[in-house]
């Protein structure tokens, strides 16, 4: 076929990676995998026989932590010797920028193990005078720039040259304001907090918006936890249930007939009806260390005998933040997906499925 | 500078009609095989389609037609020939419909198939003659076609010729 | 430790990992309709049909011909959720680009998101507004 006509017929790259091993295996990487995808913006999960949740799993879900708005933080401010003293070096602190878009704006990013990363477009790049690296999907012209500033590092400090640049850089040479997300997760007394932290910037503290639902009579599709791939006639695949869980998450309809004229999609086979199926989906700035918490407790879901097969529980990233998985750059593109989805069976085998778009590298 | 390939389609235009003849026309033709490309594949299709499309050569008495467009697209053209299903002329229409011989990427290539599949149909009615003068006829334009060619070839063609006469 | 199920047998330590490098076999789309005047309503066959019209209009019968489900439609907003399959995705954005009227009304289509997973369309971080 001619290249502008195999143009028609393509689409751009994506990747879906499927896993499968034991919650309990003690080479098993799931909490790390957890980790390494810091910045989530929904959590949902989905309980087939389930009309009344656990309390363990209500309290974890009531507990998953408040998080913060800051409206036009000056950037200069995440370097501060001060505010590394106090966060970044005593906990895991979570910075993102909101309300910006990785492919028109400059975004910002603070990882948990210390690291700023700013993506920011030629033209900023030029004006601030940090070293950076051209973004990885830039193509014959380079448009966006990506810095990485390790605020751990030793020689980060309030007497070095680094230090002295970066602070000039980012207060005098070229300020740069965000609207900020912001979470800190520590494990030692509270000492001091974020809120009184930014007290003067306008700081919002912000709970997690949890919604559910309970559907009646939902076809389920039978999956089998040593067959990822699916078998006909006997158990689903990995792939098959993602499409199905999205259809779930967004009401579409279910039965349709193969001469439908709307739709033709159905549930795949081969299936069973439940009776009752819990849904639920918290949205805000999700900490993984929380998520950690909510995945422990959906493998405890089992400790006592339960007519589910299966549960699952789906992690949403940030479509704009300029990294995914570890220190993977993440770009937008045409949907910026980066997604991930646990499936953990009834002896704690899980699946999960780790999804990004065109501009991503393949999750860990 | 690189030049723009093309692809040359050659077809036939079969018809029961006798009177279809009169109205194979370069502007009956194009236009009837575009009105396939835009109902096949719409806006889209009939712009790719005519880039550079032409009717480049007509044989009304045979019905061959010589179709030219962008290498890029001529998928969209050849599938949408079968589409084609009668021509209009002076608000007439006649039933007919394309059978594509050929497809070439120069004049030259289609020019050669063509001889070779003139001759092959000659062949063919010289077969299915009924009476001595049309015989003679088609004898006759045979031996002149393959005059032209070099001794040798003629030798073995009319050497043939005559194996199938005695037959 | 790895704990078995006792009921089925199942293989301790077992792990797999399966990359699908651009398999997907559908594309999704997130649209939404927008009429230059308001109280259009259409229901979902009559979005299905424009959108098979859009389809028909740019690229003929073939185009028209191509998998397109209307998974989710909302009447009020006239927004709805498109499947179809991945080699027709370019041709189904550019048809629903280049509509421009409905009965007479002008009217667009406004994409707001597309993705090769169902699921991605659920949980949009550019639809969540801070401020």
């Amino acid at each position: 076929m001619s290249v502008p006509l195999r143009r028609l017929r393509e689409t751009p790259r994506h990747l879906l990676v499927c896993e499968r091993s034991h919650v309990r295996h003690e080479r098993s990487r799931h909490t790390a995998h957890v980790r390494d995808h810091p910045y989530n913006c929904r959590v949902s999960f989905l309980i087939p026989e389930c009309g009344l949740l656990p309390e363990a799993l209500k309290s974890v879900m009531s507990d998953v932590g408040e998080y913060y708005l800051v409206k036009n933080l000056s950037l200069h401010e995440l370097v501060l010797h001060d505010f590394i003293n106090t966060f970044v070096r005593k906990g895991s602190c979570y910075e993102l920028t909101c309300n910006t878009k990785i492919d028109q704006d400059n975004t910002a990013a603070l990882l948990p193990t210390g690291k700023l990363i700013i993506s920011v477009d030629k033209d900023t790049y030029e004006e601030l005078g940090l070293q950076g690296l051209p973004s990885q999907y830039s193509g014959k012209k380079v448009m966006r720039y990506i810095v990485t500033i390790d605020l751990t590092d030793s020689a980060f400090n309030p007497d070095g040259k680094k230090y002295k640049r970066v602070l000039w850089a980012l207060k005098e040479k070229k300020p740069l304001e965000f609207d900020f997300l912001l979470a800190w997760h520590h494990a030692g007394a509270e000492e001091s907090s974020l809120m009184t932290y930014f007290s003067k910037h306008h700081i919002q503290a912000r709970q997690p918006k949890i919604t559910f639902s309970t559907l009646r009579n939902l076809q389920c599709p039978v999956l089998r936890n040593n067959k990822l791939q699916g078998e006909p006639e006997e158990s689903c695949s990995a792939q098959e249930l993602f499409e199905w869980l999205g259809a779930i998450f967004n009401n579409a309809d279910l039965d349709n007939k193969s001469f439908s004229f709307l739709s033709t999609y159905s549930c795949p086979q081969p299936s069973t009806n439940v009776e009752q199926t819990y849904l639920c989906t918290i949205t805000g700035f999700i900490l993984p260390e929380k998520i950690i918490q909510l995945l422990e407790q959906m493998c405890c879901y089992f400790d006592e005998p339960k007519l589910a097969e299966w549960v699952t529980l789906t992690v949403h990233g940030f479509a704009d933040s300029p990294i995914s998985w570890r220190e993977y750059e993440h770009g937008f593109q045409k949907g910026g997906e980066n997604l991930y989805n646990f499936v953990v069976f009834r002896n704690l085998d899980y699946w999960l499925q780790m999804a990004v778009g065109a501009r991503d590298s393949c999750p860990p | 500078m690189v030049r723009f390939k093309h692809r040359y389609l050659l077809c036939e235009l079969v018809s029961e009609d006798p009177r279809c003849r009169q109205c194979i026309e370069e502007r009956a033709v194009s236009a009837a095989v575009k009105d396939a490309v835009a109902r096949t594949h719409g806006d889209f299709g009939l712009a790719c389609c005519s880039i550079a499309f032409t009717v480049k050569y007509l044989n009304a008495y045979t019905g061959i037609v010589l179709l030219r467009c962008r290498k890029d697209f001529y998928q969209l053209l050849w599938s949408s020939l079968p589409f084609v299903t009668y021509l209009e002329n002076k608000n007439q229409r006649y039933l007919c419909f394309f059978n594509t011989l050929h497809v070439g990427g120069t004049i030259r290539t289609c020019q050669k198939f063509l001889i070779q599949y003139n001759k092959s149909q000659l062949l063919q009615l010289l077969h299915s003659c009924t009476n001595e003068v049309e015989r003679q006829a088609i004898q006759k334009s045979v031996l002149s076609c393959s005059l032209k060619e070099e001794e040798q070839f003629q030798e073995e063609e009319e050497d043939d010729l005559e194996e199938t006469d005695s037959t | 430790m790895i704990e078995t199920d006792t009921g089925k047998g199942s293989t301790p330590a077992a792990y797999e990992r399966i990359v699908f490098k651009t398999t997907s076999p559908h594309h999704y789309m997130k649209v939404r309709l927008e009429f230059q005047e308001a109280g259009v309503r259409l229901n979902a066959a009559h979005f299905k049909q424009l959108v098979v019209s859009a389809l028909k209009e740019l690229h003929g019968e073939f185009g028209a011909a191509l998998p397109v489900d209307v998974l989710t439609y909302e009447e009020t907003s006239l927004s709805a959720i498109l499947r179809v399959s991945s080699s027709g995705l370019v041709k189904l954005w550019s048809a629903l680009t280049l509509l421009g009227s409905y009965q007479n009304r002008k009217c667009a289509f406004k994409v707001i998101q597309t993705s090769p997973f169902l699921l991605a369309l659920s949980g949009n971080s550019r639809e969540l507004v801070w401020n």
